[in-house]
């Protein structure tokens, strides 16, 4: 590997390249997971509490849907700030917004998580 | 000479509309609505974890009338950004930006997502739930 | 917060009617966008009913006849009328395109024509392109090399090579792309748009040059490239056939392969 390379990966002031690189990869793995997704919730029919408990009171099922949720809120901050760049010109604007984006994803991620903790250690 | 007071030509006023750009805004769209389903989706994990009473009451809002038709714009939404999605991640890698293959992947993924979601509603039973 | 609506001094107002047509077989209505810098006035658009039997078969002899013989007042920018010098583009039946190489029988019914979208308006169909030019010129659009030229022949280039720069080459700059493009109209102080980045992929894949890292250091910013989302309405513009999709799609690539 040449060195321009390397420093470029360690030092890389390439933000833009890498949210564009981090969507596309957020994408390709939200593909299969949220083919998934909608799979298990369609055949779980009636969706009673005792149904959806269990479903996610499986190991494979809980660490799916972890990794679903966690990838979805990025995916969704990455896109909304494309979005918000776009329209709003006024700097300090956009620096409100999307401070509270990512604040509100954050937490309401992190809500997710300690739901599937408490949903997976009681059933 | 006097600059300043120059007119803006006429864009989103007089543009035409096209599968292009159509497909293009709905993308955006979708994907601003389906962040509205995550938040959903994060209560629907938290009524689950706080027990079978408050997942009961969520439950009632989701076969609701206004809960369905949430639920079926979700569907449609993920189906569509999805579909839309892999287009453009063979567009990312150089493929398929000509015209005619733009216009015909344009309608195939149209007709994919509006079929999917038809499929999952019917697997799904959630017109009769 | 970008401009989805149009400013005050911009609203289109309903104009002149010109009826020369009388009695004639195959007529048409050209509806033109006016605006006299000089009147005060908001822009208007008149409407031209003219005898198609008295010019030739393309949109840019319509309106050339119409200065001529209705309404010496009518502004536009044209000189090569085959396709080639770019000045005569402007946005026609709802597109951007040459008016010298569209045909009026390409569109039923009436003719609506517009200066490119969302540009400053110089004088009814004319736009101020200075900021298109200064992207342009931005981009350094010559090219640079580390050694000097070889004294008794040119750089010499592979057939390979040399056809990398086919489909790049051809742009004739009428910014009927860059003009089309909605990214470009929020944000055109930062966006280069279409036509610019074709011509930067344009030098950035000539094997001769010798700056494509600087090239491509310069559009890392999320604003110079990154503000392209593939809408594609610029590939669908563009009057010469050529894909500045394409060639966008690839500067990322370039710009992914080197973090990767």
């Amino acid at each position: 590997m040449k060195l321009s390379k390397i420093f470029r990966i360690l030092f890389s002031s390439s933000e833009a390249v890498q949210h564009w690189w981090a969507q596309r990869l957020t994408a390709v793995a939200l593909a299969p997971l949220s083919l998934w997704f909608i799979y298990s919730v369609t055949t779980m029919h009636g969706a009673s509490y005792e149904t959806v408990t269990s479903w996610l009171g499986n190991v494979t099922n809980s660490v799916l849907m972890l990794l679903f949720i966690l990838i979805l809120y990025y995916h969704a901050v990455l896109g909304l700030q494309v979005v918000i760049e776009d329209y709003i010109a006024t700097e300090w604007r956009k620096k409100v917004l999307l401070i509270s984006i990512k604040t509100l994803a954050s937490l309401f991620a992190l809500s997710a998580v300690i739901s599937m903790i408490i949903i997976y250690v009681e059933f | 000479m006097k600059t300043v007071n120059r007119p803006l030509s006429p864009h989103l006023q007089i543009y035409k509309p096209q599968l292009t750009s159509v497909l293009s805004i709905t993308h955006r769209g979708t994907g601003i609505f389906l962040s509205f389903g995550i938040l959903l989706m994060t209560l629907w994990l938290i009524s689950l974890a706080l027990g079978e009473e408050s997942y009961n009451t969520f439950h009632e809002h989701v076969i609701s009338w206004y809960g369905k038709l949430l639920l079926i714009s979700f569907i449609f939404s993920l189906f569509y950004h999805l579909a839309n999605g892999i287009r453009h991640l063979f567009w990312d890698i150089g493929l398929g930006l000509d015209i005619s293959t733009t216009y015909r992947s344009g309608y195939a993924m149209i007709f994919i997502s509006i079929m999917l979601t038809l499929l999952t509603l019917i697997l799904g039973n959630v017109i009769s739930i | 917060m970008a401009e989805f609506i149009l400013p005050k001094n911009s609203k289109i107002k309903s104009g002149k009617i010109f009826s020369k047509a009388n009695g004639a077989a195959r007529k048409k209505k050209f509806h033109i966008y006016r605006w006299e810098p000089d009147s005060g006035e908001n822009p208007r658009v008149d409407v031209y009913e003219v005898n198609l039997d008295n010019f030739g078969p393309m949109i840019l002899d319509a309106i050339i006849y119409i200065k001529n013989e209705i309404d010496s007042t009518l502004t536009f920018r044209r000189s090569c009328r085959e396709g080639i010098c770019g000045s005569c583009s402007m946005n026609i039946g709802g597109t951007n395109t040459l008016a010298c190489t569209k045909s009026i029988s390409s569109f039923d019914g009436d003719i609506a024509i517009y200066p490119l979208p969302h540009m400053p308006v110089v004088k009814d169909l004319v736009p101020d392109l200075s900021n298109f030019y200064k992207q342009y010129a931005s981009i350094k659009p010559w090219i640079q090399t580390e050694t000097p030229a070889p004294e008794d022949s040119e750089r010499i280039q592979s057939k390979d090579d040399r056809e990398k720069l086919d489909g790049l080459y051809e742009c004739i700059l009428c910014a009927c792309c860059s003009t089309s493009c909605p990214s470009y109209w929020w944000n055109s102080k930062r966006y280069l748009g279409p036509a610019i980045l074709l011509q930067a992929y344009r030098w950035i894949v000539d094997s001769r040059d010798k700056s494509t890292d600087k090239r491509l250091d310069k559009l890392e910013d999320s604003f110079s490239l990154y503000r392209c989302h593939t809408i594609m309405n610029c590939t669908n513009a563009c009057p010469k056939g050529l894909n500045p999709a394409k060639a966008i799609a690839e500067i990322k690539k370039l710009l992914v392969s080197r973090i990767t």
